[in-house]
């Protein structure tokens, strides 16, 4: 599990492309991965900016009707995932 | 069901400082003279985009050798695709990465021939050893995605763990260890080139071990090679149904090795639109789906899960494109291949000499 206070940030060479009439898709190396609902919000955030506990806050604030331990499990674990692909890393 | 070409190879020249005995090229190479000029490509690629093409996989030859390779990429990029060079890094300056990495390159994909300097510069017929650790450190500062891309077989598999360490060193993210696959240049160096079971066996455990051990670190991708395999691989993820290649002087084919197939008439994308060739042309229609199936892949489960394996090897080892791939298990042809491996299996490892090497083209 990443640190709360980690900063959660694309890795070099992955990038989001938005293409007007298209869906946002993630690009990386070898793949793409369509963004859709929720992971396009979570992957905006990740700016290299926010920590991923502000990243998981904002999340929280976003969708008031969801339970907000969910929101925190389901978004560590997505970007786990984009971090055991190497299309994410926590600094 | 209509397919779309998620992945464009451009093979922009096949010209190439390196001669490594298992090109994937064809043994007929196009010429400097017939290549495609910088519009012709970059139309092309804009018209991937518009069938939906994501990836863009500049290849060759050696892409470097084209003088006017910032420009694809460039063009490339500006047309909205993700831009991966396919290198042998000879001929790559700093200042000439950095051009690249400024007109839009996401990633760079560096081969190695081997760990030991000795024999990767015998593969490759060149020193080229040295030179691709230098591009590996370089590529490894910039603001791009990094692979290492190390091909192995007979001559090195077993060394898998100092390749491993070798990419842990350069601190590469991703890690593709490919065994030598037998089209083109590799066919005549099989015999030296095949693994056996055990070196594959072994290989294997080592992969799974590093994988382990480098989670979140490290990724890696290993390619065993088909003849061991009890299915054959789905080739180019189907005949037509996800992948295009357009060679260096702008025919459009449906893998590397579609025009060693008798009787295909290959389009050129300087001739027709690009989504006429992909969707219509005979011969991206020629295997694509199920109806050119012969038994037993026609009833076979696992028809839409590999698509009767690679065209191109059936032709190589059973001398019918329509045939279910030799390396299937259940092929009526598979005694080709289990007589290869019988003979690999059983003879003494071949002299790493004596090599047949891959001829550049004028």
């Amino acid at each position: 599990m990443p640190h709360l206070e980690s900063v959660p940030r694309l890795a070099a060479g992955c990038r989001v492309s938005t293409v007007a009439g298209e869906q946002p898709m993630l690009l990386m190396p070898e793949g793409a991965l369509r963004l859709i609902g929720t992971s396009l919000k979570i992957v905006e955030l990740c700016d290299g900016q926010r920590t991923l506990a502000e990243v998981i806050t904002q999340l929280q604030q976003q969708f008031p009707a969801v339970d907000p331990a969910k929101i925190a499990t389901e978004t560590v674990t997505f970007l786990e995932r984009l971090h055991e692909k190497r299309v994410l890393n926590f600094a | 069901m209509s397919f779309i070409p998620l992945a464009l190879i451009a093979e922009v020249t096949h010209r190439c400082p390196l001669h490594c005995v298992y090109c994937s090229n064809p043994l007929e190479m196009q010429r400097r003279t017939t290549e495609m000029a910088t519009e012709d490509w970059i139309g092309v690629f804009r018209q991937a985009r518009e069938l939906g093409t994501l990836q863009l996989h500049l290849s060759g030859g050696e892409p470097l050798a084209r003088a006017d390779l910032t420009e694809l990429v460039a063009g490339a990029r500006a047309g909205g695709l993700y831009v991966n060079l396919i290198t042998s890094g000879v001929g790559l300056s700093a200042e000439l990465l950095s051009r690249l990495i400024a007109a839009g390159l996401d990633h760079l994909q560096l081969s190695m021939q081997d760990v030991e300097e000795s024999l990767a510069n015998d593969i490759a017929g060149a020193r080229s050893h040295a030179l691709k650790l230098e591009v590996a450190r370089m590529a490894r500062q910039q603001p791009i995605a990094f692979t290492l891309n190390v091909v192995v077989h007979r001559q090195n598999l077993d060394r898998l763990e100092q390749v491993i360490a070798m990419a842990e060193q350069l601190g590469t993210d991703r890690l593709e260890i490919a065994n030598v696959q037998y089209y083109g240049w590799a066919v005549s160096n099989r015999d030296r080139l095949l693994p056996t079971r055990e070196q594959l066996k072994r290989s294997l455990e080592v992969v799974e071990r590093a994988r382990e051990r480098l989670k979140g670190a490290m990724r890696i991708d290993y390619v065993v090679p088909d003849y061991y395999a009890r299915y054959p691989k789905a080739c180019m993820g189907g005949w037509g149904q996800r992948l295009m290649l357009i060679d260096p002087a702008g025919f459009a084919l449906p893998c590397h090795a579609a025009r060693t197939i008798p009787g295909l008439d290959f389009s050129n994308a300087r001739e027709s639109p690009l989504g006429w060739i992909w969707h219509e042309s005979p011969a991206f229609r020629r295997f694509r789906g199920e109806d050119w199936m012969q038994e037993p892949c026609r009833t076979c489960e696992r028809r839409e899960i590999d698509f009767g394996g690679c065209r191109c090897q059936a032709l190589l080892l059973a001398q019918d494109a329509n045939a279910t791939d030799p390396v299937c298990s259940l092929a009526p042809s598979h005694g080709i291949v289990r007589d290869i491996l019988e003979r690999v299996n059983t003879h003494a490892v071949p002299e790493a000499s004596g090599w047949v090497y891959r001829i550049d083209p004028r």
